[in-house]
């Protein structure tokens, strides 16, 4: 009998099956990794076990017994902790008190700060999380300051540890220090749910993997017998549900170049690598990878809002490494953000107002600073009416619409006026099936009439699907480039794992 | 349903602080039924009442627009009392420099330099936002200091005049003092300019391209850097229109009451924009409703004591009480607690916060 068993899990929000039908189980005292794509549904499943969100139906076992899991203060009962991606800490607090706050122990009315200081070390001596109780957290590294939510966890008791990409924002010195704590909690009795999108650590510290793709589990391998390209195929997706859509396609002048671009991340650490590729018009160009390869410093980079440190990006032969994104845009660049919520929408605003933002300073949407919204508005539904945006009126805020009608806004904004090259990146993440069709028609019925695109995307459906030529991104280097007819999901799969077979090979 | 909603959680607001005003009145022995009724009568209850209303609400008509259009643009500037005290000194030094100019045209130009002196003070914090990412809460927090203190020397220093025991300027020339419009009242037509500037900003925010950019920078800034916005030109104009209004606060008070600059004569009509804007819902007509509200408290509260034995301290109370149910958000809170089981909502806590992919 399994430590854990969650039963055909299912939970589905207007519009996006975030589970469907999950069964996932882990045995006691192994690490179990739980991998997927950013939409798969990974942080769903967790918030249910979290007792964050309730599943529309389903059963959870633990420990050979069902539960139910109203909310987090249960689920900490019960033993289960997570450890978030966005440290729950106090900066101000010292770190007994970011342990202990909540389940402080006490002497009379009086908090035992002796007591928990006592307890914060032997907690860390025991699991080798060498702390300070009495400092405080502000002046504490990332590092540090996840050793300190373990610790939390551990002293709350915590016997099922779920890790929420961990080493998303840590160095590779403070990953190899976190893999020893995560197989020290482990010998020592406890259980490990590993969130995680890169496969060698999956490798390294794993026994077993649950893939989730779309919200199914595509399978539970044991990692002995498996391999990084086996995962990467299974991340990605094997249904044949997209159908192939590319025709000929007729490549003509460049209309997006990078030249030898160089980018680092907030850390400083480098994630781009001397990028160069080139997109022409009438092609789609398609840049495969796991996530958090660089794709998303390269999107930053590709509209201005990070600045590389060296190489060059032209957009239709204008140098355009220094001009910021309006600028840019005005060039004729279009954007599909990755992140449709947060960057490609404003919840709160209506639809019209979602649509106006890309041109909403120039005549005729304003005159003289003033808005003509009567222009914008009858924009909007005509747009809408185009790109069959679903929604009453254009006066709908766009945080009521579900994810593909979200999308058809963003699309429906960035396609009004023709681009001459289109950057989408995950264009049809979290869509249904009918959804991401509408998309990847529309991608193909533009290239068809001469821009030029570049997508974006971990999906390999998806690109097979649509490109004419392939890049792989793998660790903010090149590792390949293939041409529609080279690529198949084998020899992508193994590029994408990192399995480089050319090396740095300028062909365009 | 949204604006529905909207009132009806003012009024919530608005009742529970005046219910909890009333029972510490009665627990403190006192007839609280008595007080209000003095309260409104002297806020109301003659032309000389209301119009000491209208005197009271004005500069929080400008101090609460100033500090809402910060608000709305997800800036919390709460600098607009530093911008208050120098374009206050900024009209006073129109008043008694240029004082050979015809009335229309020395008014009008103390006014503009008062808006552009408290602009450009809150541009500074803008632009150290905009490029150093530095945070604006405390920026401006530290910098009306900087204006408070920096007033006083100049009246103190620079502007002082021999024989004056107080720190104050000059007073201004006799045609930039805007004249009282009801006898016994101080009431004058700063009021009508707060008005003007109340329509002039309603337009803005509905109509103009920086209206549209505030919802977008307010509503979701990821998206706004995201879509090519210039995000960083943006932060710098609002919080220079929010700082222009404050500084036209200052400037009606002088022009309008004081005749002079008096160092230190705010008291916090800065930080009661904040009130007034939290209170106003961070629209302008709530705005205006909302310093209508307490220019009717603060001019009742002052007659009040007079006839009752109640202090005016009850005014603070009752304000202090709403700022406290503004930020408990009473009446959301029942509608969720309410409803949650209905629509299926589930109250988040604050681990909940992270859990996202």
């Amino acid at each position: 009998m399994p430590y854990l068993m969650m039963q055909d899990i299912t939970k589905h929000y207007p519009g996006v099956a975030a589970n469907t039908d999950v069964n996932f189980a882990v045995e006691k005292g192994e690490i179990h990794a739980l991998v997927g794509e950013n939409g798969a549904g990974k942080s769903t499943l967790m918030k249910i076990l979290y007792g964050l969100e309730q599943p529309d139906s389903g059963r959870i076992m633990l420990d050979g017994k069902p539960v139910i899991i109203p909310n987090t203060y249960s689920a900490i009962r019960m033993g289960i902790g997570m450890v978030h991606q966005h440290f729950q800490l106090i900066p101000s607090l010292t770190v007994g008190e970011n342990i202990a706050l909540g389940y402080e122990s006490r002497k009379g009315i009086f908090v035992d700060r002796t007591g928990i200081a006592t307890r914060v070390r032997a907690l860390s001596e025991q699991y080798g999380l060498q702390v300070d109780p009495n400092q405080r957290v502000a002046e504490l590294s990332v590092g540090i300051r996840q050793r300190v939510e373990i610790l939390k966890m551990l002293y709350r008791n915590a016997k099922l540890l779920i890790l929420d990409e961990p080493s998303a924002v840590l160095t590779p010195q403070e990953v190899d220090k976190l893999f020893e704590v995560i197989r020290n909690l482990v010998h020592q009795g406890r259980t490990a749910i590993f969130i995680t999108h890169k496969l060698h650590e999956v490798m390294a510290i794993c026994q077993r993997a649950t893939v989730l793709r779309r919200g199914k589990v595509m399978g539970t391998l044991e990692v002995v017998s498996t391999n990084p390209v086996e995962i990467a195929r299974m991340m990605v997706g094997a249904d044949i549900d997209t159908v192939q859509l590319t025709t000929t396609s007729r490549p003509g002048i460049r209309q997006l170049h990078l030249e030898q671009l160089v980018a680092e991340d907030d850390r400083g650490l480098k994630v781009l690598r001397n990028i160069e590729l080139s997109v022409h018009s009438g092609e789609i160009v398609g840049l495969a990878g796991v996530e958090g390869n660089g794709q998303h410093e390269l999107l930053e980079v590709l509209v201005g809002l990070r600045r590389p440190k060296s190489g060059q990006i032209y957009i239709c032969d204008t140098l355009a490494t220094n001009l910021n994104g309006r600028q840019r845009r005005e060039d004729g660049l279009a954007l599909i953000p990755e992140d449709r919520n947060q960057e490609g929408l404003s919840n709160d605003l209506s639809i019209w107002e979602n649509l106006a933002i890309t041109r909403y300073y120039t005549a005729p949407q304003s005159r003289g600073n003033v808005l003509r919204i009567g222009h914008l508005q009858q924009k909007a539904r005509e747009l809408m009416q185009r790109f069959d945006v679903r929604a009453n009126s254009h006066n709908t805020r766009v945080g009521t619409l579900s994810g593909g009608n979200a999308q058809k806004v963003v699309i429906a904004r960035e396609l009004a006026e023709t681009p001459r090259i289109l950057i989408a990146a995950q264009p049809t993440r979290g869509l249904d099936i009918g959804a991401a069709r509408f998309v990847h028609e529309q991608l193909v019925n533009l290239r068809d009439q001469g821009v030029g695109i570049f997508l974006i995307s971990a999906d390999l459906d998806e690109l097979l699907a649509v490109c004419d030529r392939l890049i792989v991104l793998f660790e903010g280097r090149i590792a390949g480039r293939l041409t529609a007819a080279e690529a198949t999901r084998e020899t992508l799969g193994l590029l994408m794992a990192g399995r480089s077979t050319e090396n740095e090979v300028t062909t365009s | 349903m949204k604006e529905v909603q909207q009132v009806f959680r003012v009024l919530i607001t608005l009742a529970l602080a005046l219910v909890i005003g009333g029972i510490i009145m009665q627990v403190s022995g006192k007839d609280a039924l008595n007080a209000y009724s003095v309260l409104l009568q002297s806020a109301l209850g003659n032309e000389r009442a209301i119009a000491d209303t209208l005197l009271k609400a004005t500069p929080l008509i400008f101090t609460g627009l100033a500090t809402m259009i910060a608000f709305k643009a997800g800036i919390f500037n709460v600098g607009v009392e530093g911008s208050l005290y120098l374009g206050a000194f900024a009209a006073a030094w129109v008043g008694f420099t240029f004082t050979e100019l015809p009335a229309l045209v020395i008014i009008s130009l103390a006014f503009i330099v008062a808006g552009v002196v408290g602009g450009l003070w809150g541009a500074i914090p803008g632009y150290l936002k905009a490029r150093l990412k530095v945070d604006e809460v405390v920026s401006t927090i530290m910098l009306n200091y900087v204006a408070i203190s920096l007033t006083e020397y100049l009246v103190l220093g620079p502007f002082f005049v021999p024989g004056m025991s107080n720190a104050m300027s000059q007073e201004v020339a006799l045609q930039a003092q805007l004249p009282r419009i009801v006898s016994r009242s101080q009431w004058n037509p700063s009021f009508f300019i707060a008005l003007a500037v109340f329509f002039i900003v309603m337009f803005m925010m509905r109509r103009m391209t920086i209206g549209y950019e505030v919802r977008v920078l307010g509503s979701n800034p990821t998206f706004a850097r995201w879509a090519g916005m210039p995000v960083r030109r943006i932060i710098v104009l609002v919080m220079f229109l929010s700082g222009f209004i404050g500084g036209l606060a200052g400037a009606g008070q002088v022009l309008g009451v004081h005749y002079r600059f008096v160092a230190g004569f705010s008291r916090g009509l800065g930080f009661d924009g904040i009130v007034v804007a939290l209170l106003g819902r961070n629209t302008a007509v709530g705005v205006l409703l909302a310093a209508l509200f307490f220019g009717a408290l603060r001019s009742g509260g002052a007659t009040m004591e007079m006839f009752t034995r109640i202090p005016r301290d009850l005014i603070d109370i009752v304000q202090a009480l709403i700022i406290f149910f503004i930020a408990i958000d009473v009446g959301f809170g029942w509608l969720r607690r309410r409803f949650a089981p209905l629509t299926g909502g589930s109250e988040t806590d604050l681990l909940a916060e992270g859990a996202g992919d």
